[in-house]
C-alpha cells in the first residue's frame, strides 16, 4: 500500500516537473538569450551557450595606407579582433570558395603572388614583393572558436540606444494613472450598486456585466472622433496621457466595478446599519467603513488593472502618439518586431524589459494577484 | 496618372546627375515659428528614423518651431486610425502614393496651394510628372494637389559582393537570358544564387511585388503595366499569371533561394540582403531598391564590400531597357503655418543633401549639390537611368490601397507558400471587384 | 516631455478625482446640515455623486461605440451613406471572412479546453506535493507577460533556417537533433494554427491553474476519504469525484477563456498578421477598418459579429448572476 502511494506520488511529481519544464522553457531561453554575445546569439541556440562555438566571419585586411617597407617586402600587419582576447582562429581561407583552406601556421597564397599568415589570436601579417596598390585589402575568411560569452551589452544598447528606456517611463505614466482612476471612481459606484437604493440599479447591473464582453476595437473610432472633437475645441492635442488614461479607465471599468461590487455586497450588512442608526452618510460609511475593509480587494484589483494596462498593446497604439516621448513597451517592442526582424539581441532583451515590472509584481505580490482572481471567478 | 510619369524619372535623375551644378542651395532660413509645434508621422523606423529626426531639427533650428517625428511598422492601418478619427500628425509620410490617394478621399488630407505647386515645379526635375502624383481626388471627386515627394528610389537593382562574384569566376549580366543563366550556373556550382525575402510586419510581402512589377516590365509592353495597375487588365489575365510564374521560377525552386523557398516569407526584407556577406555566404544575388544598402550590416563599404548592376531586360523581347522607380510622398494633414512652412522646407536643397550624405536617398531636386551623395555608388545610379527606355512608378503603389497595401501583398506571400499563381491571382481580383 | 512634468502630470489626473469625490460629498454635507436633518433627497443625489463618473465613462467607452458600430455598419465605407445589408451579405460572401470564423472555431474549440484541462491536471498533480507552489508559480508566470512579449518568445522557438544551417529555434532544434526536415512553423496552413493557439494556451493554464487550486481545497475531505476507504483508485477519484464537484468552477474558467479567445488579436497580430491562412476575425475586423483606406461599414459588420458570438455567453453570466441574487 505504502510503496504503491509512493510509486503514484513519484509519477506525479514527474509529471508535473515535466510540466514546469515546458512551461518554464520558452521564457528561460529569452532571458539566456539576453544575456548572450550578439554575434553568438545570432549563430547558435542559447541552449548551447555553455559551450564553445564555431563562428565563421570574413575580415577585410587594410589597404595600401598602413604598409611598411620591410627586407624588400612590403608588408601590412594587423589584428582582426582589435586586438580583444576570446576568440581564437582555427583555419581560414582567402575565397568565399574555399573558407577552410588553410590551417594555422600554413601560408596562403593569393593570385597576385602575395602571402598571408594569420595567428590564432587574429593577427595577420600580409606581405608582397610588389608595393600594393589597392585602398581596401583583401578579405580573409577565418574559422574560429569562441568561448561562452555573457554581456550585459544588450541591456545596455535596448535601454539607452533604442528608447526602451524613455518608452519603459510612459508606460508607468501610463499605468499608474490607469490603475488608480478605475479603481477609485468603480469603488463608489460599486458601492452604490452593493448599498444604495435607487430607481434602475439592477439594470445599470446588467448593463455592467454585459459591458464585460464587448470587444474594445470597436470603441477606438468613435472615441478617437470624440477627443478630437475635444481637442479642437480645447486646442489641445487629440493624443495625450489624460486620453489614454481615460480609455483604459473605461475599458477596465466592467470588470473593476463586478469584482469590487462582489467584494463590497459580501462585507457584513450589520456593520453598515449600525453605522446608519448612527447617523453617518454613505459617504463616512465608505470612507470609514468599506475602505479599511476593502484593502486586499483594491490590493488585487490594482494588480489585475495594473498587468492589464502595462501589457495593452492596442489602447497604448490607438490613443498615444508613436513618438519616443509617448510611445509604450509593447508598441516600441512591437516596432522593433518589425524593424530588427532577426536582429534576436535586441528583441530578446527588450522583451525581457518589458517582462520586468510584470513579473516583479507578480512574484511580490503572487498571492493578492490570485487572490483578486478567484474572487472574480468563483465567486463571480 | 500613370501615362503622365513615363518620362519623369528619365529627366530628374539625368539633371541630377549630370547638371548637377555647383549651386548650393545654402543653408535654409525660416520664419520665426517658436511656441508652434509639427508632428510627423511615417513609415520610417530605426536607423532610417533618426536621419528624418535630424532633417527636422534644422527646420527646428531654423525657425524655433517644436518637431517631433514616429514611425511604426503597422503604419497602413495606424494612418488610417489617426485619419479617420481626425487625429493624426501635421504631417504624413506616404510610402505609397496609392494611399495618399485614400486618405485624401476621406477628406483627411489638407490640400496645397499653389505656391508649394509652383515650388515642385520649379525645383523638381519634370515637376509636372511629380506634380500629377501628388494630385489626388478629394472627398467630393474634385482633383487637388497635396503632397511632395521626398526620397525617390530605383528599383530594378541587382546587389552582390564583388569579391563573391571573382571568387567563382562569375560575370555581369547584361541580359535576363544571361541573368537566368547565371541563376543555374550558381546553382550548379553549389552557391545559392538568391536571397529573397518579404517579411516587413504588417507590409510583409511587398518585396515579391517588386519582382511581379520588374518583371511585368520586362515581359509585356508599358501599355500592358498600365493597364494592369488601372486594372482594366483583370488582375488574372494570363499575362500577369506569366509573370508571376517567371518570379516563382527564381523564388519557389529550393536550390535558388537562401533557405529554401519555406524562408522566402518568413525571412524579413532588411536581413535578407545578409546572405550576401556572411561566411561562407549564403547567397550570391538580391534584387531590391536603392535604399538597401541602409540595412547592410555595419562598416560595409559601397563599391569595395557590395555593388550593384541592372536587373536586365530580355535580349529577344523588344522592350528595350525599363526601370522601376517608387518614392515617398509626404502630406499635410491641415494648413497650419508651421505645417505648411515644412512643406516648403522640404522643397529646399538643405533637407535633400542631409539626407543624401547619410546613403540611400535619391531626389529629383534640382538645386542640389550632387557631391553631397554619400558614395559613387548612387551616382552610378544615373547611369542606369539614363540608360533606360521605359520608367514606369511602382505598380502596387498606385493601386488602390485594398491592393497594393493589401491583397496583393498578401497574396505575393501565399504564392511563396505554395498556391498556384492562378488561385492567387483570382483572389486579388476578387477582391478589387469588392472594392469597386 | 521631462520626468518631473510627467510625475506632476500623473499625480494631478489622480488627485482630480479624489478632489472630486471628496469636494461633492462635503458640499452635499454641508447642504444637509444646514437646511433639515429629513433632507429627503439626500440619498438619491448622492447616489448620483456617486454614480455619475462611473456611469459618464462607461457611457462614453461602451454604450456610445457600440450603438455607433451597429449604425455603421449599414453605411458605406466612409460612413456617408446608407447601404443596408450590403456590408452584412459581403462578409458572408468573403471568403477571408469564412476563414476567420472557421479559425476562431478553432481557437474556441482548443484554447478553453485544453487551458482547463491542463490547469485541471496541474492543480491536482501539485496539490499535495511539498514544491507544488513553486510548480504553481511557474506555469502562472506568463500570465504576467504581455501577448507581445509572448509573440517576441515563441517567435524565437519557431524561428526557422534553412536546412543546413544551425537553428536556433528550440523547435525546429529539436526535430533536426531527431533527424527530420527543419520547418517554417507559422507558415504551414492549418497547423500553425495550433503553434498560434500553443501561446494563448501557455498564457491562460496559468489562470485556470489557481483557480482550480482554490476550488480544489473546498473539496469536503470526507468525501475524498470515504473514496479511498472504498478503495477507488485516485484516477478513478478524479473523474467521479472531483470532477463533477468543480462543475461550476470549470464552466466559469472555461467562460472567461472563452471570451478571451473570441477577442483575441494580440497574438495573431504580432505573430503573423493574419498571413498563411491564421486569420481570426478581430485582426480581420482591425484590417478592414484601418488597411489600405479602411471600410468602416465591413470593419463594423466584423465587430457586430464578434459580439454576437459572446452575447449567449453575456446572457448566461447575467442569468447566473440573477439567480445567486435569488438564493
Amino acid at each position: 500500500m505504502i510503496k504503491k502511494i509512493n510509486f503514484s506520488s513519484l509519477l506525479s511529481q514527474l509529471l508535473l516537473l515535466f510540466f514546469v519544464i515546458i512551461w518554464i522553457t520558452p521564457t528561460f531561453g529569452l532571458f539566456i538569450s539576453s544575456l548572450r554575445d550578439k554575434d553568438l546569439l545570432a549563430i547558435s541556440g542559447w541552449w548551447t551557450s555553455l559551450t564553445t562555438t564555431h563562428v565563421n566571419e570574413i575580415y577585410r585586411m587594410s589597404g595600401k595606407e598602413e604598409q611598411i617597407e620591410e627586407n624588400g617586402y612590403f608588408i601590412i600587419k594587423g589584428n582582426f579582433f582589435n586586438n580583444v582576447e576570446g576568440k581564437k582562429i582555427q583555419s581560414f581561407g582567402i575565397s568565399s570558395k574555399r573558407i577552410n583552406q588553410f590551417k594555422i601556421g600554413e601560408t596562403g597564397i593569393f593570385k597576385d603572388k602575395s602571402e598571408v599568415n594569420i595567428f590564432e589570436n587574429g593577427d595577420y601579417i600580409w606581405k608582397s614583393l610588389n608595393k600594393f596598390e589597392k585602398k581596401k585589402g583583401k578579405r580573409i575568411f577565418t574559422t574560429s572558436l569562441s568561448p561562452p560569452k555573457f554581456t550585459f551589452d544588450n541591456y545596455k544598447e535596448v535601454l539607452f540606444k533604442e528608447g526602451i528606456g524613455q518608452a519603459f517611463i510612459n508606460t508607468l505614466a501610463v499605468a499608474i494613472p490607469s490603475t488608480l482612476i478605475p479603481l477609485i471612481i468603480c469603488s463608489f459606484f460599486a458601492y452604490a450598486l452593493s448599498w444604495m437604493q435607487f430607481f434602475g440599479r439592477d439594470t445599470l447591473l446588467a448593463i455592467v456585466i454585459a459591458s464585460l464582453v464587448v470587444p474594445l476595437q470597436m470603441s477606438l473610432i468613435p472615441i478617437l472622433t470624440i477627443y478630437n472633437d475635444i481637442g479642437a475645441l480645447f486646442g489641445v492635442a487629440a493624443k495625450s496621457y489624460p486620453g489614454v488614461w481615460m480609455a483604459h479607465t473605461g475599458f477596465g471599468l466592467a470588470s473593476t466595478t463586478f469584482l469590487l461590487r462582489n467584494f463590497i455586497k459580501s462585507l457584513p450588512n450589520e456593520m453598515m446599519e449600525a453605522a446608519r442608526v448612527d447617523g453617518a452618510t454613505h459617504y463616512d460609511i465608505f470612507l470609514r467603513i468599506i475602505l479599511p475593509l476593502s484593502i486586499p480587494a483594491f490590493a488585487s484589483i490594482f494588480i489585475l488593472q495594473f498587468l492589464w494596462v502595462w501589457n495593452d498593446l492596442l489602447v497604448g497604439l490607438v490613443f498615444l502618439d508613436q513618438v519616443p516621448s509617448e510611445i509604450i513597451l509593447t508598441a516600441k517592442l512591437k516596432e522593433l518586431l518589425g524593424s530588427r526582424g532577426e536582429n534576436w539581441e535586441i528583441l530578446t532583451t527588450g522583451a525581457f524589459v518589458s517582462m520586468t515590472v510584470p513579473l516583479l509584481i507578480f512574484f511580490l505580490l503572487q498571492r493578492y494577484f490570485i487572490r483578486g482572481l478567484v474572487a472574480g471567478s468563483v465567486k463571480g | 496618372m500613370i501615362k503622365t510619369i513615363k518620362l519623369f524619372l528619365a529627366s530628374a535623375i539625368a539633371i541630377l546627375f549630370f547638371n548637377s551644378s555647383a549651386f548650393a542651395g545654402g543653408h535654409y532660413t525660416g520664419p520665426d515659428l517658436s511656441g508652434q509645434k509639427v508632428t510627423m508621422f511615417g513609415p520610417w523606423l530605426a536607423p532610417e528614423d533618426a536621419t528624418m529626426r535630424e532633417v527636422m531639427d534644422i527646420f527646428s533650428k531654423a525657425t524655433g518651431a517644436e518637431v517631433e517625428y514616429g514611425g511604426s511598422d503597422s503604419f497602413e492601418q495606424q494612418v488610417m486610425i489617426d485619419l479617420k478619427a481626425g487625429s493624426a500628425a501635421d504631417l504624413v509620410v506616404f510610402p505609397q502614393p496609392g494611399l495618399a490617394a485614400n486618405a485624401a478621399a476621406m477628406g483627411g488630407l489638407a490640400p496645397m496651394g499653389n505656391d508649394i505647386k509652383q515650388l515642385v515645379l520649379d525645383n523638381y526635375a519634370a515637376g509636372q510628372s511629380w506634380v500629377d502624383l501628388s494630385t489626388y481626388a478629394d472627398e467630393n471627386g474634385n482633383d487637388q494637389f497635396y503632397a511632395i515627394f521626398f526620397r525617390t528610389n530605383v528599383k530594378s537593382l541587382v546587389w552582390y559582393s564583388p569579391d563573391n562574384f571573382e571568387d567563382n569566376g562569375y560575370e555581369i549580366p547584361g541580359t535576363m537570358e544571361e541573368l537566368i543563366a547565371l541563376t543555374e550556373q550558381m546553382a550548379s556550382d553549389g552557391n545559392t544564387p538568391w536571397c529573397i525575402g518579404l517579411g516587413s510586419g504588417a507590409a510583409t510581402g511587398w518585396p515579391a511585388t517588386d519582382w511581379m512589377e520588374d518583371i511585368m516590365l520586362r515581359t509585356h509592353p508599358p501599355s500592358v503595366y498600365d493597364d494592369w495597375v488601372s486594372n482594366d487588365m483583370p488582375f488574372n489575365d494570363p499575362k500577369v499569371l506569366e509573370a508571376m510564374d517567371f518570379f516563382g521560377s527564381f523564388a519557389l525552386n529550393d536550390n535558388y533561394v537562401n533557405g529554401g523557398s519555406k524562408a522566402v516569407a518568413t525571412t524579413d526584407f532588411r536581413d535578407a540582403p545578409n546572405g550576401l556577406f556572411t561566411s561562407p555566404s549564403e547567397c550570391m544575388m538580391h534584387r531590391q531598391a536603392s535604399f538597401i544598402p541602409a540595412f547592410f550590416p555595419e562598416g560595409l563599404e559601397a563599391g569595395v564590400d557590395y555593388d550593384f548592376f541592372y536587373f536586365p531586360a530580355f535580349s529577344t523581347k523588344d522592350l528595350g531597357t525599363p526601370v522601376l522607380g517608387a518614392g515617398t510622398v509626404v502630406a499635410a494633414t491641415n494648413d497650419n503655418q508651421a505645417t505648411v512652412e515644412f512643406m516648403k522646407f522640404l522643397m529646399h536643397p538643405e533637407p535633400h543633401e542631409h539626407w543624401m550624405a547619410k546613403g540611400g536617398f535619391l531626389t529629383p531636386h534640382k538645386g542640389v549639390d550632387g557631391s553631397k551623395y554619400a558614395s559613387d555608388t548612387f551616382r552610378k545610379l544615373g547611369e542606369i537611368l539614363t540608360g533606360a527606355t521605359t520608367f514606369r512608378f511602382d505598380a502596387s503603389d498606385l493601386m488602390p490601397g485594398a491592393i497594393g497595401a493589401g491583397s496583393f501583398w498578401t497574396g505575393m506571400v501565399d504564392y511563396t507558400n505554395g498556391k498556384s499563381a492562378k488561385d492567387v491571382a483570382d483572389s486579388i481580383q476578387a477582391s478589387w471587384d469588392a472594392i469597386k | 516631455m521631462s520626468i518631473v512634468s510627467l510625475f506632476l502630470i500623473v499625480c494631478l489626473g489622480i488627485l482630480i478625482f479624489i478632489a472630486y469625490f471628496h469636494i461633492s460629498n462635503f458640499i452635499l454635507d454641508h447642504f444637509v446640515n444646514n437646511k433639515s436633518k429629513k433632507f429627503s433627497h439626500e440619498t438619491s443625489i448622492r447616489a448620483v455623486i456617486f454614480i455619475a463618473p462611473a456611469f459618464i465613462v462607461l457611457f462614453i467607452f461602451i454604450l456610445y461605440p457600440v450603438f455607433e458600430t451597429v449604425r455603421l455598419s449599414f453605411y458605406d465605407k466612409f460612413g456617408r451613406d446608407f447601404v443596408g445589408l450590403y456590408n452584412y451579405i459581403w462578409a458572408f460572401k468573403d471568403p477571408e471572412f469564412r476563414r476567420g470564423i472557421l479559425n476562431n472555431l478553432g481557437w474556441l474549440l482548443v484554447v478553453p479546453t485544453l487551458s482547463t484541462f491542463f490547469g485541471l491536471v496541474i492543480a491536482k498533480l501539485a496539490d499535495k506535493i511539498w514544491w507544488g507552489t513553486f510548480a504553481k508559480s511557474i506555469i502562472f508566470m506568463p500570465m504576467a507577460i504581455s501577448f507581445v512579449g509572448a509573440g517576441v518568445i515563441w517567435k524565437f522557438i519557431y524561428e526557422y533556417r534553412g536546412p543546413g544551417d544551425v537553428q536556433i529555434g528550440l523547435l525546429n532544434a529539436i526535430i533536426v537533433f531527431f533527424g527530420f526536415e527543419p520547418q517554417a512553423w507559422i507558415t504551414i496552413p492549418i497547423w500553425n494554427n495550433l503553434f498560434l493557439m500553443a501561446i494563448m494556451i501557455w498564457i491562460q493554464t496559468g489562470l485556470a491553474l489557481v483557480i482550480f487550486s482554490a476550488a480544489l481545497r473546498g473539496i469536503p475531505k470526507e468525501m475524498l476519504e470515504a473514496a479511498r476507504i472504498d478503495g477507488a483508485s485516485e484516477f478513478r477519484i478524479f473523474f467521479s469525484i472531483i470532477i463533477p464537484y468543480l462543475e461550476q468552477t470549470i464552466l466559469v474558467i472555461w467562460t472567461i477563456i472563452t471570451i478571451l479567445v473570441l477577442k483575441i488579436f494580440d497574438i495573431i497580430f504580432a505573430m503573423t498578421n493574419g498571413e498563411w491562412q491564421t486569420e481570426v476575425l478581430a485582426n480581420l475586423m482591425y484590417d478592414w477598418m484601418f488597411r489600405g483606406g479602411g471600410d468602416s461599414g465591413r470593419g463594423s459588420v466584423l465587430a457586430i459579429v464578434i459580439m454576437l458570438g459572446v452575447i449567449p455567453i453575456m446572457i448566461w453570466n447575467i442569468h447566473k448572476h440573477r439567480e445567486e441574487q435569488k438564493i
